[in-house]
């Protein structure tokens, strides 16, 4: 966890903007019975080079804002209701040209200057003075250039991740093909587009832009052989990105059908898909909800150590709370469509303030427990259609009071970097009872 | 970057994919092979298509038209084992045996000019209707399903009635009539394959929606087609031989359906032999590719219990 140590409940602000700011984010489900509010205002940053952990239990819209981020809630039933996700993307440095200097923090990336500003700081960048895109808002063309390589994605389960249809291989190769075709034509020696047929050839295939009579045409002597080199440089890129995620023997994986791996193997082959391009962000879905325990172990050391080394910022979900204080930084409790808690890891499971927060982390089972029933939050979560503006919390929370079922709790910072949207902490507006921590009996 | 194991030759990496593909290639044909009744279609296959292939130099072709059948008027009606007519001659003095291995190519072009069609038409709005949904998926189903309520041996009766009586004809009208099938599968099959993860792994890595339905989705929706193709081979020939006999392609096209049906009314004279060979031969040649088409789908799709 020493990554980062300028990030703690006691460390200074961050000098260096989030990576990604949610901004009051709302996605919303059109059904039969009326509008599901999955997410409904949340808000949070994701600092550089910080591993965020989104919690929460099923249903309650964490792997909805994660998707949010590539636009991948189907449209419809899903409606973007308002909101925004701001993402910074970086580039190599260029005091240090990658290798780590005291411009980019040792990290050999920096953000990338505001177009309009450049580096002024300005409205449009939110006196960042960084480039700015609203992700909820860009085309789908400028979408596609952002997803795999400065924004990427691990999933829940690696079986159903891999097509079953193209060897691994082909398959990570796919993403140097999208987005890193300029540098396979310098490895292939074919940049300057020598002759001027087979040069125009094959950078549109480096580019996946040939039809089948062009992939004739490059099969065929005369081209063959910088179609065999641009192919040959691209292995040489897959085995790397495939080795660095600790495959044995890649160059026999990049063979194999996914159905021929372990499940723990997959998902190393989607890691190395994901990180191939060294993003800038990493959302990881329940990476290891569908693995075993052990194989779950070998993976969060992975993914941890590519962090570090990468310096990548990650936003973890998960609903495993053990796991998210293995790796996060900084951990956002999530609850019914909202953030409830938000934290740095530390202190979210030694001071925990919200009473849903209290409440998972007292279910949490251990060695040292009596025998006897699970300790379980009573009630379920509350049904998401037009909710009332009321805590979402009320009718299974212990501390409940009169305020709470008449107004909606809003995040308030109590310490530095500790966020709860709670009444205890804060009054509401009116006179109504507010709760405290000594009305325990309902 | 960390240090790769330094592979084999590259020259060998390069063709890795190719050589990948032809290993499962070979691994499908293995259990193709394991089951009898599939080893069985193949052989009724392999066996009509060379005859077909190789027809000139069985029964010497007809002048000028090779597929018009050549009239013996001094030899009308001869049974088997005549001098000259091996399978003895039709009540117009056509060979039967040329009829039968003539009829073989003009059932392979049928089929074959049918399904590349049908496949080509149905697979092409059956993606458009489940890869896009909402409003174009439903104007183009209530279609399909206006054609699907038509019995598909009366439609196509009726559509070469209407277009006259020609051999061209026939095969327009059970184009225009079989492609429902395929859009009806293709549709089901895309629905359900982008529903996978991969597809939004696709996404995520940076992937435009037509290189997903390429890479993606249509390789992993086409093997109930495959399947479904391989049994309209024979099922098409059998409608073909169908309109034909009724009298739907021209007279004296060396086709089995008309064949028959020059046969037909020398049945109850004792004259068996014009009906019964051509006959057998639509029957062999679903019989065949129904019974690969069968096994081809056991092998495709493990899902489907085998019957037998």
């Amino acid at each position: 966890m020493s990554l980062i140590d300028g990030i703690g409940p006691e460390a200074a602000p961050r000098a260096r903007p989030a990576v990604a700011s949610v901004k009051d984010l709302r996605v919303h489900f059109r059904s039969k019975v009326g509008v599901v509010h999955a997410v409904d205002g949340v808000s949070f940053d994701i600092g550089d080079g910080e591993t965020l952990g989104l919690v929460g239990e099923t249903g309650c819209g964490k792997s909805v804002t994660a998707r949010s981020f590539l636009d991948l809630v189907p449209m419809p039933p899903g409606i973007k209701a308002g909101g925004a996700i701001e993402f910074r993307p970086h580039h190599t440095c260029p005091s240090c040209d990658g290798a780590g200097c005291e411009t980019c923090d040792d990290s050999g990336r920096q953000a990338e200057p505001c177009d309009s500003c450049n580096g002024g700081g300005c409205e449009g960048c939110g006196h960042t003075g960084q480039r700015t895109i609203d992700l909820l808002e860009i085309s789908e063309k400028d979408l596609q250039t952002i997803r795999g390589n400065r924004i990427a994605m691990i999933f829940q389960d690696p079986g159903k991740a891999l097509n079953p249809a193209l060897p691994i291989g082909e398959q990570v190769a796919e993403v140097f093909f999208q987005h890193r075709a300029d540098d396979l034509l310098a490895d292939a020696g074919a940049s300057d587009g020598t002759e001027a047929l087979g040069g125009a050839l094959i950078q549109r295939k480096a580019g996946l832009k040939t039809s089948r009579i062009e992939d004739f045409l490059l099969s065929l002597p005369p081209l063959r052989g910088q179609r065999t080199k641009l192919m040959a440089a691209v292995q040489t890129r897959v085995a790397e990105a495939l080795a660095e995620t600790q495959i044995p023997n890649p160059r026999k994986v990049m063979d194999r059908y996914p159905h021929e791996l372990s499940g723990g193997m997959r998902q190393r082959v989607m890691i190395a898909q994901a990180i191939a391009c060294d993003p800038d962000l990493l959302i990881a879905d329940e990476p290891t909800t569908a693995l075993d325990v052990t194989v779950q172990a070998r993976i969060l050391e992975l993914i941890r150590d590519l962090q570090q080394r990468h310096r990548t910022s990650v936003l973890y979900i998960s609903h495993d709370l053990s796991l998210v204080k293995e790796v996060c930084d900084r951990v956002a409790v999530m609850y019914a469509g909202r953030i409830v808690e938000s934290a740095a890891t530390s202190s979210i499971f030694t001071d925990p303030h919200h009473p849903y927060t209290q409440g998972l982390l007292a279910a949490i089972p251990s060695a040292n427990h009596e025998r006897g029933r699970l300790v379980a939050i009573p009630g379920n979560v509350p049904e998401l259609i037009d909710p009332p503006a009321a805590c979402r919390f009320a009718g299974r929370c212990p501390y409940e009071a009169p305020a709470c079922t008449a107004h909606d709790p809003l995040a308030t910072t109590i310490t530095a970097n500790h966020e709860v949207a709670c009444f205890i902490h804060h009054a509401p507006a009116g006179d109504e009872e507010r709760p405290t921590w000594d009305r325990k009996v309902r | 970057m960390v240090d790769v194991p330094a592979g084999p030759a590259p020259a060998r990496i390069t063709d890795s994919a190719w050589r990948v593909r032809t290993r499962r290639g070979g691994e499908l044909l293995m259990s193709l092979l394991k089951n009898p009744t599939t080893v069985a279609g193949l052989v009724f296959i392999v066996l009509l298509l060379g005859m077909a292939i190789f027809a000139p130099l069985i029964a010497e072709p007809n002048t000028p038209d090779a597929y018009q059948m050549p009239r013996d008027w001094g030899a009308l009606a001869v049974p088997p084992g005549s001098p000259g007519h091996i399978l003895g001659t039709t009540n117009v003095g056509g060979d039967v045996l040329y009829g039968v291995v003539w009829g073989a190519r003009t059932s392979l072009r049928l089929s074959v000019i049918v399904v590349s069609l049908t496949v080509l038409i149905g697979v092409t709005v059956g993606s458009i209707a489940g890869f896009r949904g909402g409003k174009v998926d439903e104007i183009l189903m209530r279609i399909v399903d206006v054609f699907l309520s038509i019995p598909e041996l009366i439609f196509a009766l009726a559509i070469a009635a209407v277009l006259g009586p020609s051999f061209r004809n026939i095969i327009l009208a059970l184009a225009v009539v079989f492609w429902v099938k395929y859009a009806r599968i293709m549709r089901a099959q895309i629905i359900h394959v982008k529903e996978n993860e991969y597809v939004d792994a696709a996404r995520v890595i940076g992937d435009s929606p037509l290189r997903i339905y390429l890479k993606d989705i249509l390789p992993n929706s086409i093997t109930p087609v495959v399947v479904q193709a391989t049994l309209d081979m024979g099922n098409i020939v059998l409608v073909g031989a169908t309109l034909s006999f009724i009298g739907l392609s021209e007279a004296g096209i060396a086709e089995w359906g008309v064949l028959v049906s020059e046969g037909q009314s020398g049945i109850s004279a004792g004259r068996w032999w014009s009906s019964t060979f051509p006959g057998m031969m639509v029957f062999l040649w679903a019989l065949g590719f129904n019974l690969f088409g069968d096994g081809l789908r056991d092998v495709l799709d493990p899902k489907t219990e085998s019957t037998r």
